[in-house]
């Protein structure tokens, strides 16, 4: 039972990197969604011009990889004169991956409130502002939760790609744990471990949020 | 010379057209409705009744024409503000087919919702209001449900109810109970006939011939994009002059 004590010995070192890991990710979840909401609507704007950027953005987005985008801003940007910490340089490239693929899926649900409701709100008189803020976006968000919870999963995972720029994250400390003690697949075994730990129980959330989602929509009409 | 006691024009549409593409729903309508009168619009599937109630507040854009609620108009070509078209719609409620109710709010909060935002009411005094609607549509004890736990004649009673806590001088129905059972569109009906003895306005896109018989003040036949006749509902369904308006009644009535 020698790895017992290896792991033991490893795993405040790794569980500094898992919250790390985790920190990356609220951060990118609070900062990309507002913008992936933002982007979402103007997605349905009337103005093609506004259209047309919020399609151009997003296809970006969603069109180049995720650590190419790290590396873009972490080695990159420093050519053009902006220096970020590894840190920030993590936060702002998965912030605007999440914002571009959440914009997709917040589309698709605010798209799923029937457009009955929008006429309803529009006979009664109610401005568009207050339509999108009472009717749409309550039940729009309701509807793209599960999405929404399966994609902040995926964020969590590839904030291992953040070891590529130096982010001391959960994948880094395992990596240098492994490099001084050559003792890769035992140490990489308990980092995949401490992942699982976090994303399995969350996607079992999701599958449960999602039947009772259907339920929930299977009631209504 | 005597002071005119002719009835007050609440709707009235001059020359109004609408198409989609080479497809003309209708071309140049007229039509007339007067304060506290029940006009019911009948007709072959695809003769454009629903998109001209549409038309009446501004759901559907005409291509032309004018259209005028309670004093209030909006020329169709011109570009026109939110701000002219919502002035429009506050006169006009609307019942729709599939009800379109807000199913993430109570049935309370479904009527309540626009008072407030719209009206500026209090909350108090917005459910005080639509409480005391709700008991007038036969739904007191609902108003803490939500749609989905409703039948659909219920729903499409508190659809009425939301559309009358706007105070609206004048109610549009399209086919208010074609998405329901014939037994509880009867529930729905009469809530209509009491809005008719009372006094409002109605403009009903329907097919429920009964309905259009005995409590509509006028008819009105479209067909083909056109009103084809129009007049005394009882004359016309026993006695039809135009050959389009015959065929029809024939489908709809000797069946």
């Amino acid at each position: 039972m020698n790895f017992l004590s290896d792991w033991s010995t490893w795993f405040p070192t790794l569980l500094d990197g898992l919250s790390l890991s985790l920190q990356i990710t609220a951060i990118s979840l609070i900062a990309g969604l507002p913008i992936g909401l933002l982007l979402a609507l103007m997605a349905s704007s009337r103005l093609q011009v506004v259209r047309v950027t919020s399609v151009a953005l997003v296809e970006i987005g969603r069109g180049a990889p995720t650590l190419v985008v790290l590396q873009l801003f972490y080695f990159g940007l420093p050519s053009a004169g902006i220096t970020l910490s590894s840190f920030v340089a993590a936060c702002v490239a998965l912030a605007l991956t999440t914002a571009a693929y959440t914009s997709e899926i917040l589309r698709a649900g605010l798209q799923a409130v029937p457009s009955g409701e929008t006429e309803a709100c529009q006979t009664l008189g109610v401005s568009p502002l207050d339509t999108l803020r009472f009717v749409i976006l309550p039940q729009g968000l309701r509807i793209a939760l599960p999405a929404l919870m399966g994609f902040a999963i995926i964020i969590f995972q590839a904030t291992s790609l953040c070891f590529t720029i130096a982010v001391p994250e959960l994948l880094s400390q395992a990596y240098s744990i492994g490099s001084s003690t050559f003792n890769y697949l035992s140490v990489l075994a308990l980092a995949g471990l401490m992942y699982a730990v976090i994303t399995i129980p969350a996607s079992w959330l999701v599958g449960g949020m999602e039947k009772k989602m259907s339920r929930h929509l299977a009631h209504v009409h | 010379m005597a002071v005119s006691t002719l009835p007050k024009q609440m709707v009235s549409l001059r020359g109004v057209s609408k198409s989609y593409g080479d497809k003309v729903v209708f071309r140049s309508v007229d039509l007339d409705v007067a304060a506290g009168e029940v006009t019911a619009m009948i007709g072959p599937s695809g003769a454009g009744k629903s998109t001209l109630l549409r038309c009446i507040n501004m759901l559907e854009h005409p291509d032309a024409g004018e259209i005028t609620i309670g004093g209030k108009t909006i020329a169709a070509g011109k570009s026109t503000s939110l701000k002219e078209i919502e002035a429009l719609r506050r006169k006009a409620g609307m019942v729709f087919q599939h009800f379109n109710l807000f199913p993430h709010m109570s049935v309370l909060q479904n009527v309540s919702f626009a008072q407030q935002r719209v009206l500026k009411r209090s909350k108090a005094e917005a459910d005080k209001r639509s409480r005391a609607l709700l008991d007038r549509v036969g739904l007191a004890d609902f108003a803490d449900s939500y749609p989905a736990r409703c039948s659909g004649g219920q729903q499409q009673r508190i659809a009425i109810a939301r559309a009358l806590a706007m105070d609206p001088e004048v109610m549009l129905f399209d086919e208010p109970t074609s998405a329901l059972d014939p037994e509880v569109g009867l529930e729905v009906l009469a809530v209509m006939k009491e809005l008719a003895k009372e006094g409002m306005t109605m403009i009903v896109v329907t097919h429920e011939m009964a309905f259009a018989r005995d409590v509509s003040d006028r008819l009105v036949v479209m067909a083909d994009g056109a009103i084809i006749e129009q007049g005394d509902p009882h004359k016309i369904m026993s006695d039809p002059e135009h050959p389009r308006t015959k065929l029809f009644l024939r489908a709809v009535v000797g069946r």
